[in-house]
Formats: C-alpha cells, sequence, structure tokens
C-alpha cells in the first residue's frame, strides 16, 4: 500500500508554483524594470514587459557608480577570508579530531563558546581595535575579524573525524610527518568538506551588509550590498530603472555562483543540521 | 582512534627528526592561529564589550569614566529600547513561526511530487543565498506608495493604495514578509533533510493498518521530524533575532520606531550617534537575550531527545 498525503498531488503542484512565483517575482521584476524606459516605469498600472526594451539604464548605471569596483572588492575581500579561513581552521579541526593533548575538552568548548557570539556583540570592540591599528576603511577591515571561525574549526573537526584512522596510520608508517599527512593525505580526501566550507563562507561574506556599513568610509571600498543600497539611497528614488539595472549587476554573479555550487552550498547546511 | 595514537607515537618518534621532548606542542601549534583570530576578534571582544558597557564614553568626545550600571540603567528606562525589544521579539515571533511554516509545507509539498527535486530546492532557497541588501531594494521599489507594482496590483482589482512604507504597522508588515520571503526556504531545506531520515516503510505500515493521510502526518511525519523541528527553530529564531539588511534598506528603523529592531537601534547608537559606552550595554543586554533564547531552546531539544 502506498503511502498518502493530505490533499492531492494538484494542490502541491498548485502550491509550489505559485509559492515559486512569488518567490522568483522580485528577480523577475528587477530584471524587468532594468530594462524599461522612465515613463514606462512611472505609467499608472501594472507593468510587467517593456514594450520597448533598452539597455540604457545599465550603461547609466556602470557610469553613475562604481559597480565593477563594488564587485571587485567583493571578490578580494570574500576570497581573502574564505582562503585565511581554510589556512587557519584546516589545522586546528584536523588538531581537535585526530590528536590527544592536555586541555582538548576545555579548549574545545571555547570554539563551542566563540560559535555563539553573534556579530553584533564583537561590533564596537572590532570596530574600536580596527581603528586603533589605522585600518579603518581597508581591505584587512573587512577580512581580519571573520578569519578566526569557530563554525569552521567545528565543521572541519567533523569532517576528520569521519575519515578512516587506518588511512592515518598507513601513512604514519610510510614516515610522514603531520604536515606532510595534512598536506598529502588529508587534503585531498577532505576537498569536497573544503569546497563546501569555502562555498558557504563566501555567500555569507559576500551578502554581508552590516559590516562594510561599520568599517568603510568612501564609496569606492565598498562591496556590493553596501554599495548598491548607498547608490539606492543616494539617488533618491527618481531613476528606479538605473538602480534596478545596478542591482542586476551586483546579484547576477552570486546567483550563477550560488546555482554552480549549491549542491556544495546546502551541503554544509545540512552537514550543519545533522550533526547540530 | 586510541589504538592511533600509540601507535602513531612510537612510530613517530623514531621516523620524526625532531626532539621527542618537543612532540607535545604538535597539536597545540596546529590550534595556535584559529585560536590568536578567535581570541582577538571575539573572545577580548566580549569581555572588553562588558567592560566598555560600565563607562561613560562617546567616541570621540574625550576620556571614559567608569559609571557602574547607570549605562543598563539608562537603557531600561529608555523608551527607544524597550520600543527596539518590543519589536524585536513581534517581529521574530511573525518571520520565524512564518518561515518555520513554509519552509515545512514547501518541504512536505516537494516530498509529495516527487518530480524536479532539487531544481524546487533551488528556486526556493535562491532568496536565501542572494543579497538581501540589494533584494530589499528591489523591494522597496516594489512597495513604492506611486509606482510600486504591489500597489498597482492593488488599486487593478478595486482596492486602495497602501503609503506601506510610511505607515506603522504596514511598514512593519513590508519588512516581515521580505524577512519571510528570505528565510522559508532555509527552514525548506533543513526540513527536506529531516524528511528523508523518516522511513518509507513506516508510512506504508500505517497506510496497511488504515491510517489516513492526516492521522499520517500528525502522528507519524511530524512526531518523527520532531528534532528537525527544534533545530529549525533555534536557527530561525537566531536569524530573525538578528535581521538587519531589510530594515535598514526599507525602513532605516521608521516610520517613528516601528521597525526599530535591537541590531538596527545598537548600529544607530554605536556607529551613528557613536555613544560607545551606552550601545556596549545594550550589546551586552543584546547577547543575555540571544543566548537565553538559544539556552532554553536547546533545553527543549534535549528533553525531546531523551523522552
Amino acid at each position: 500500500m502506498r503511502r498518502r498525503y493530505p490533499l492531492s498531488k494538484v494542490w502541491a503542484w498548485l502550491f509550489l508554483s505559485v509559492a515559486g512565483l512569488i518567490t522568483v517575482f522580485p528577480f523577475l521584476w528587477m530584471l524587468s524594470a532594468s530594462v524599461m524606459q522612465p515613463h514606462e516605469i512611472f505609467r499608472p498600472g501594472v507593468n510587467l514587459v517593456s514594450e520597448q526594451p533598452t539597455l540604457a539604464n545599465y550603461a547609466t548605471a556602470l557610469t553613475k557608480a562604481p559597480l565593477l569596483r563594488f564587485l571587485g572588492n567583493g571578490v578580494i575581500v570574500t576570497v581573502a577570508i574564505a582562503v585565511l579561513q581554510l589556512a587557519v581552521i584546516v589545522p586546528a579541526g584536523y588538531a581537535f579530531a585526530r590528536l590527544r593533548f592536555r586541555g582538548h575538552r576545555f579548549l574545545f568548548l571555547l570554539v563551542l563558546a566563540a560559535l555563539a557570539v553573534p556579530a553584533y556583540v564583537r561590533a564596537i570592540p572590532n570596530f574600536l581595535a580596527l581603528s586603533s591599528w589605522g585600518l579603518i576603511n581597508t581591505y584587512p577591515a573587512l577580512v581580519l575579524p571573520f578569519i578566526g571561525s569557530a563554525f569552521g574549526v567545528f565543521l572541519m573537526r567533523q569532517f576528520f573525524r569521519q575519515l578512516p584512522g587506518e588511512l592515518i596510520d598507513a601513512a604514519r608508517l610510510d614516515g610522514c610527518n603531520t604536515g606532510q599527512l595534512i598536506w598529502h593525505v588529508l587534503l585531498p580526501l577532505t576537498r569536497p568538506a573544503l569546497a563546501a566550507f569555502a562555498v558557504f563562507s563566501v555567500v555569507s561574506h559576500w551578502n554581508d551588509f552590516f559590516w562594510p556599513l561599520v568599517v568603510i568610509r568612501t564609496t569606492r571600498m565598498y562591496t556590493p550590498p553596501a554599495g548598491i543600497a548607498f547608490f539606492a539611497s543616494a539617488d533618491g528614488g527618481e531613476n528606479w530603472g538605473v538602480i534596478m539595472a545596478a542591482g542586476v549587476i551586483v546579484i547576477t554573479p552570486l546567483v550563477l555562483f550560488f546555482l554552480l555550487a549549491r549542491r556544495q552550498f546546502v551541503a554544509s547546511l545540512a552537514q550543519s543540521a545533522v550533526k547540530g | 582512534m586510541v589504538q592511533g595514537l600509540t601507535q602513531q607515537e612510537t612510530i613517530g618518534a623514531s621516523a620524526s627528526r625532531r626532539t621527542p621532548r618537543l612532540r607535545w606542542l604538535g597539536p597545540y601549534l596546529l590550534l595556535l592561529p584559529a585560536f590568536v583570530f578567535i581570541a582577538v576578534f571575539v573572545f577580548w571582544p566580549v569581555i572588553y564589550s562588558v567592560y566598555l558597557s560600565l563607562q561613560d564614553w562617546r567616541l570621540g568626545f574625550g576620556s571614559s569614566r567608569f559609571v557602574g550600571v547607570r549605562n543598563y540603567v539608562r537603557l531600561f528606562s529608555a523608551p527607544d529600547f524597550l520600543n527596539a525589544l518590543r519589536v524585536t521579539v513581534g517581529y521574530t515571533l511573525v518571520t520565524s513561526c512564518g518561515s518555520i511554516v513554509l519552509g515545512l509545507a514547501l518541504a512536505l509539498a516537494i516530498q509529495h511530487v516527487r518530480r524536479l527535486g532539487s531544481a524546487w530546492q533551488a528556486l526556493f532557497f535562491l532568496p536565501v543565498a542572494s543579497t538581501m541588501a540589494a533584494m530589499a531594494v528591489v523591494f522597496r521599489f516594489m512597495f513604492d506608495t506611486h509606482i510600486g507594482v504591489i500597489n498597482a496590483v492593488l488599486t487593478r482589482i478595486g482596492l486602495d493604495r497602501v503609503d506601506w512604507l510610511n505607515g506603522d504597522l504596514t511598514a512593519f508588515a513590508a519588512v516581515v514578509v521580505v524577512g519571510i520571503w528570505s528565510s522559508a526556504g532555509y527552514a525548506m531545506v533543513l526540513f527536506l533533510a529531516g524528511l528523508t531520515t523518516i522511513p518509507e516503510n513506516l508510512h506504508e505500515a500505517a497506510a496497511l493498518d488504515g491510517a489516513s493521510s492526516w492521522q499520517q502526518l500528525r502522528f507519524i511525519t511530524l512526531p518523527l521530524l520532531t528534532p528537525t523541528t527544534i533545530f529549525v527553530v533555534v536557527i530561525l529564531t537566531l536569524r530573525s533575532l538578528e535581521s538587519f539588511d531589510n530594515v535598514k534598506v526599507l525602513t532605516d528603523g521608521g516610520p517613528l520606531g516601528a521597525t526599530q529592531v535591537l541590531s538596527h537601534l545598537l548600529y544607530i547608537e554605536g556607529f551613528r550617534y557613536f555613544n560607545t559606552g551606552y550601545a556596549s550595554a545594550l550589546a551586552t543586554v543584546f547577547f543575555v537575550i540571544l543566548l537565553v533564547v538559544a539556552i532554553v531552546q536547546m533545553r527543549a531539544e534535549r528533553w525531546v531527545h531523551y523522552e
């Protein structure tokens, strides 16, 4: 006997379709308005499709705001964060998963405690520290606070624990030291895990809006979220077509990246869910 | 694990050129870089935050002065803080409940139709991964009183325009709608992962015993999903409590504080007015609230597991 669901499949399809439409509508709306002429945007009524599509809004957006610079900043900052995070969380995760040492439990509890500290609580002291080092409005200000990722250490520990111990013993027998072991044996094996974490890290820091607002002072140093928000508020809502074009330019790279790397992204979320 | 270690110790001692006396340092050296960064940028800030919260200090206005708990006293008698507390609780309750119910419905519907599973998943997860600040700009356009598409639809079906972002309740509703739009897919992904752990034959057995579809949902799916549900509740509550982007872009906390959540008030006090001491007290209270919420919900999890 087959499993039964409340409501028929037709209702499930209908629900998914309506919800799906609402979900993508803002994206479609942004895309559609980005190719509209100003008079089409201001015309009363529901205008979804432009009669005379134009790319002029894109040209205006690119000349009025340093959008490519925002994207470049985003790439520099997120790649720097992900690479430096991996450099510190891989060894730490390995130590917690595979080595025995005094204070193991206590130090791991510290990592769990660090997981609980929200960004807002760190904001003022981090800002004061960075400004006393003269780093306000620089890339290091956007990168440094996020390198020691407690979540990353936690995730790496989980991954290293799942690896078979025999492999490590075999490598040891062959005379690997810890560095060689991590580099030649463990890293290749954990590449999917590293990719999952890197994707997760890039997406969350690319989207971070709060921290750039705090430590960045000049438009040219903004990453995409703060850049687009600043551009939209500076414009005062007269050129929605241009703002939407800027939005499309800023959001497309990440959406493509997400669609390509979706499996890794969802995997790292599901991993954190299953292992809680 | 333990065997591996003893073996590794003996082999390592002969293979390694390092003196055995320094081998105990190894694990600590591996931990050092991560701990340096965590200490400087996570632990020290928590301690320093508490210290700052006991000072009267405006950044850029001379030196600080120890004032004991006066910032906290001021905080709990300040109308804007008490208002932010109310707004945050309301926003978090509505947004997290809405996202969880929608996410569960989406997960069940996707499981039901059995087609295009990963395409549906990608579609509904898109808002979670997309840049919230940029999408909030799009929503501001959609909620616009004169040329927004939402009012255009309302007038098309014969209703009056709504001045969405300038009315207390409607601005709150707008921020909540954007919050749910951006989180429902998160809940869905977690619920889908949880649903796959429920064995299909339980449902088949129940169906054989004549359980109706609603009975299967009520007595098999939902109970077995409880650990996932609690995890989702914890994650989504914390996520909603920390919402900032939609408020900043859509309303900037307005009109008259109607959408002033704690995170945004903290940003205003700390980085617009630079009331460093006062904002630190606010941050400390915010931290305590988050911790209490997380601990209470984790307790619920343990209770369910051991039941």
